[in-house]
C-alpha cells in the first residue's frame, strides 16, 4: 500500500465538509451542516507529492501504520457531524504548509465537468450560448467526450443559426453547395458551419484571387455578369467575351454588334432544354438575341433609333431596353419581335429596372415612370427631379431614384407620389441597390451611404472613393464599392467599417459582381511600360477555398 | 402561500407568486388546486431549494415572457449584476442549481446557470478547461498528436 493510498478518498465515504465554506485554522467553530452524499470524484492526476511515490514503510514504523489505520477505520465509522468535526480538529493542527497541501489536493475534486455530469440536453444547451467557433473548437480538444459532444449537430447547427448562414434571397444565388441542407443526404451541419466559416473568413482575410490580363482589350467594359460556370462581360469595343467562371479562360467571343456594347443581361430558360439565353444592346441600335452556351446569334431586333443604354431581362421571354431615342421598347425575345414602344421620355432612357409586369425608367428629361409590359401603357409619370435621373432600384412597391440634382428620391409604385427625398450626397448619385429594408446608394462625391428605407434614415455615410462611384453591390452582411479611383473596397454593411481592399490599386474600376462565394471584378490597371496607357484586368476571387477538399484533412473519423 | 418540502425534510413556505416562477410548481398547484399539504420536491435538497427561492423571490416581479429567445445577441451576453453574484459559488452548488432549476422547470435560471458554465468555457485554451474542470484528457497519444495538428490546421484555417 502506499501513502497515495491512505490519503486517496476512493475508499471513504465522500468528503463531509461543504464545499464553500472556508478552511482556515483563525475560523471560528464551523457550522456543522448535513449535506446529502456527494457524487465521488475522479482523482486530479497526482503531482503533489512530485514524481516519486513514496512508500508509507519509509515514512512510518509499523505501529505508526497500524495506529494510522485504526484511526481510518473510525473515521469511516463516524456519522458525518462527528467527521466534520473530526477534520476541524485535524486541521486545526496545521501550520500553513500542511493547509497549502490539503487546499490543493481538495481544490480539484470540488470541481465538476459539467458537460459530462449534467443531462445531455443541458450540456448541449450550455454549448448554444456559445457562439465563438474558436472556442468550440478548442473545447473539442479537452477530452474524448468533450469531442464526442461537441460533433453534436445540434451545437453547430445552432451555431449555423447564430451566423446567419443561410440561404440569402439574394437575386444572385451562391452555388448549389450551399442550398438548404435538409435536402442534402448525410448531410453534417459541423461540415457546413466549417465551410461557411471558412468561406466567411476568406472573405475577410482574402480568398484565392486569379487575375487576368489583357483579355478585354482594348476599350472599357460596360457590363458584367456571371453565374457558377460563366462570366460575360460587354464591351465597347464591340465584342461580348465569356470566360470559364472556374478557370477564367476564355471560352468564346460573340461578335456581331456593329458598335460598342452598352447592356447585356443573361438568364436561364429552364425545363428540359435547360439553356442560357443572352440579350445585348449597344451603339449600333440593335439588340441581338443570343443562345450563350454555343453562340450562335438567335435574333438582331431592330427598332431603336439610337443608342440602347440599359436592358433587362423580366424572363427568358421578355427584354425591356431603354434608348437615347427617348423610348422604351419591349421585346419578345423567344419569337423575335418588338410587342410595345413605351413613348412618354423626352430624353434619352439611362435607367431601367423591372418587377414581375411593371417596369421603372429613369431618364433625362428628369422624370421616371412606371410601365405595364403587358399593356405597354405608362401608369405613372414621376416628377419632383430637377436634374437627369442616372439610377433607378425597384421592388415592386418602391420606387428609388437617383439624379444629377444629387438627390435620392422614394416613390410609391402604386400612387406614384413621392414618398421622401433623400439628401445627403454632394453631387450626382450614379448608383443604387434596394435589397429588404436596406437601400445603398453610391454617388460621384465617392461616397456611398446606407439607408434605412423604412425609417427613411442615413444609417451609414462613407467616404469611399478619391472619385465617382463606380459600381457598386451588397448583400446582408457586405458591401463592395468600386470606384475612378482605381480602388475596390469591401465593407462590413453592418458598421460601415472598410474591411479591407479588393484589389491593387487600377486606374478605374469598371464593373464588378459577387455571390456568397465569388467576386468577379473588371478594371483597367496602368502598363507598368507606360502609365499613361491602360490595359484589363479581371480578377476572379474565390473565397470558397475549402473547394478544393485535398486541403482538407478530414481529422472528425480519426478523432472517433 | 405555498410549502415547499425538499428532499431532506425541510419545509419552506413562500408566496404562490413566487413559487409559481417554476412551471413545475405552477402545473402542479393548477392540478392539485389550493391545498395546505407541502410540495414534495424530493430532487432539491434544503441548501439549493433556499437558494432557488432567494432567486425567485429577488425576480418575482420579472415579466414572465416567451420572448427571450429572441433577441439572440442579448440571451448570449448578459447576466445582470445582482445574478451574477448570485451565481458566485461554489462548482457543486452551481451544478445542483442548475439541475433544479431544470427540474423545477425554471428557464431564466437554467439559462443564467448554463451562460455562468459557458462563460467559465470562453476563451480558454483545452488545458485550461481541464483544469477548470478538473478533467483527465483522455486522448491516447496518436489522437492528442493528430488532434493537434487538425486543430491547427483548423485554427490556421480560420485566421488566414
Amino acid at each position: 500500500m502506499t501513502f497515495m493510498d491512505l490519503c486517496r478518498a476512493d475508499d471513504l465515504s465522500p468528503p463531509a465538509t461543504p464545499p464553500g465554506s472556508s478552511i482556515s485554522s483563525s475560523s471560528p467553530s464551523p457550522t456543522l451542516l448535513t449535506r446529502p452524499p456527494q457524487r465521488m470524484r475522479q482523482s486530479y492526476p497526482d503531482h503533489l507529492f512530485g514524481d516519486i511515490l513514496l512508500q508509507p514503510s519509509t515514512l512510518f514504523e509499523g505501529c505508526q501504520l497500524d495506529h494510522l489505520q485504526q484511526i481510518k477505520a473510525s473515521f469511516q465509522q463516524m456519522n458525518a457531524l462527528q467527521k466534520q468535526y473530526f477534520l476541524y480538529e485535524i486541521l486545526n493542527c496545521c501550520d500553513t504548509q500542511q493547509l497549502n497541501f490539503v487546499s490543493s489536493y481538495i481544490a480539484p475534486r470540488l470541481k465538476i465537468d459539467f458537460l459530462k455530469e449534467l443531462p445531455i440536453e443541458i450540456s448541449l444547451y450550455i454549448l448554444s450560448f456559445i457562439d465563438d467557433p474558436k472556442t468550440l473548437a478548442r473545447a473539442a480538444r479537452v477530452s474524448t467526450f468533450w469531442n464526442s459532444l461537441l460533433k453534436d449537430e445540434t451545437t453547430w447547427k445552432s451555431l449555423c443559426h447564430k451566423h446567419h448562414y443561410k440561404r440569402r434571397s439574394s437575386i444572385i444565388n451562391g452555388t448549389s453547395l450551399l442550398g438548404p441542407p435538409a435536402r442534402r443526404t448525410n448531410f453534417s451541419y459541423r461540415d457546413y458551419f466549417k465551410r461557411k466559416y471558412a468561406i466567411e473568413a476568406a472573405w475577410e482575410n482574402g480568398g484565392k484571387v486569379s487575375t487576368f490580363l489583357d483579355r478585354l482589350d482594348p476599350g472599357l467594359v460596360t457590363s458584367l455578369q456571371f453565374d457558377d460556370d460563366i462570366i460575360v462581360a460587354g464591351c465597347d469595343n464591340h465584342k461580348i467575351e465569356v470566360f470559364d467562371a472556374r478557370s477564367g479562360n476564355k471560352l468564346r467571343t460573340m461578335e456581331g454588334h456593329e458598335g460598342g456594347v452598352w447592356a447585356l443581361q443573361f438568364c436561364n430558360t429552364g425545363g428540359p432544354e435547360d439553356r442560357r439565353i443572352l440579350a445585348s444592346g449597344g451603339c449600333d441600335r440593335n439588340v441581338r438575341v443570343w443562345d450563350l452556351d454555343t453562340g450562335r446569334l438567335l435574333h438582331v431586333l431592330r427598332g431603336h433609333t439610337s443608342t440602347v443604354r440599359c436592358l433587362k431581362l423580366r424572363d427568358h421571354r421578355t427584354a425591356v431596353t431603354g434608348s437615347r431615342d427617348n423610348t422604351l421598347r419591349v421585346w419578345d425575345i423567344e419569337r423575335g419581335v418588338q410587342k410595345f414602344v413605351l413613348l412618354g421620355h423626352q430624353a434619352s432612357v439611362r435607367c431601367l429596372e423591372i418587377h414581375d409586369n411593371l417596369a421603372v425608367s429613369g431618364s433625362y428629361d428628369s422624370t421616371a415612370r412606371i410601365w405595364d409590359l403587358d399593356t405597354g401603357r405608362c401608369r405613372h409619370v414621376l416628377s419632383g427631379h430637377y436634374s437627369q435621373i442616372y439610377s433607378i432600384a425597384f421592388d415592386g412597391e418602391k420606387v428609388i431614384t437617383g439624379s444629377l440634382d444629387t438627390n435620392i428620391r422614394v416613390w410609391n409604385a402604386t400612387s406614384g407620389q413621392c414618398v421622401a427625398t433623400l439628401h445627403g450626397h454632394t453631387s450626382l448619385v450614379g448608383q443604387l441597390q434596394l435589397s429588404g429594408h436596406t437601400l445603398v446608394s453610391g454617388g460621384s462625391d465617392g461616397c456611398l451611404r446606407v439607408w434605412d428605407i423604412d425609417s427613411l434614415e442615413c444609417i451609414h455615410r462613407i467616404s469611399a472613393h478619391d472619385n465617382s462611384v463606380t459600381c457598386l453591390q451588397f448583400d446582408d452582411r457586405r458591401i463592395i464599392s468600386g470606384g475612378n479611383d482605381g480602388r475596390t473596397k469591401l465593407w462590413d454593411i453592418k458598421t460601415g467599417r472598410l474591411i479591407r481592399h479588393l484589389t491593387h490599386p487600377a486606374k478605374t474600376v469598371w464593373r464588378l459582381q459577387f455571390n456568397d462565394t465569388k467576386a468577379v471584378i473588371v478594371m483597367q490597371r496602368r502598363r507598368s511600360s507606360n502609365p499613361d496607357e491602360g490595359r484589363s484586368a479581371m480578377e476572379l476571387h474565390n473565397f470558397d477555398i475549402l473547394d478544393e477538399p485535398k486541403l482538407m484533412p478530414d481529422e472528425d473519423v480519426k478523432m472517433e | 402561500m405555498v410549502q415547499l418540502l425538499s428532499s431532506d425534510n425541510e419545509t419552506f413556505t413562500v408566496d404562490k407568486q413566487v413559487a409559481e416562477r417554476s412551471i413545475l410548481i405552477k402545473n402542479m398547484l393548477e392540478d392539485v388546486g389550493e391545498s395546505d399539504a407541502p410540495i414534495p420536491l424530493p430532487n432539491v435538497t434544503a441548501k439549493i431549494l433556499k437558494k432557488v427561492i432567494d432567486w425567485c423571490e429577488h425576480h418575482r416581479g420579472d415579466p414572465v415572457s416567451q420572448q427571450e429567445e429572441i433577441n439572440d445577441r442579448k440571451r448570449l451576453t448578459e447576466i445582470d449584476e445582482w445574478d451574477q453574484k448570485f451565481m458566485e459559488v461554489d462548482q457543486e452548488t452551481l451544478f445542483e442549481i442548475i439541475l433544479a432549476a431544470n427540474y423545477l422547470d425554471i428557464k431564466p435560471l437554467l439559462d443564467i446557470g448554463c451562460k455562468t458554465v459557458a462563460n467559465m468555457i470562453k476563451g480558454k485554451s483545452p488545458e485550461e478547461i481541464r483544469r477548470t474542470f478538473n478533467i483527465v484528457n483522455d486522448f491516447t497519444p496518436e489522437v492528442r498528436q493528430f488532434g493537434i495538428i487538425s486543430h491547427c490546421y483548423f485554427l490556421a484555417m480560420l485566421s488566414t
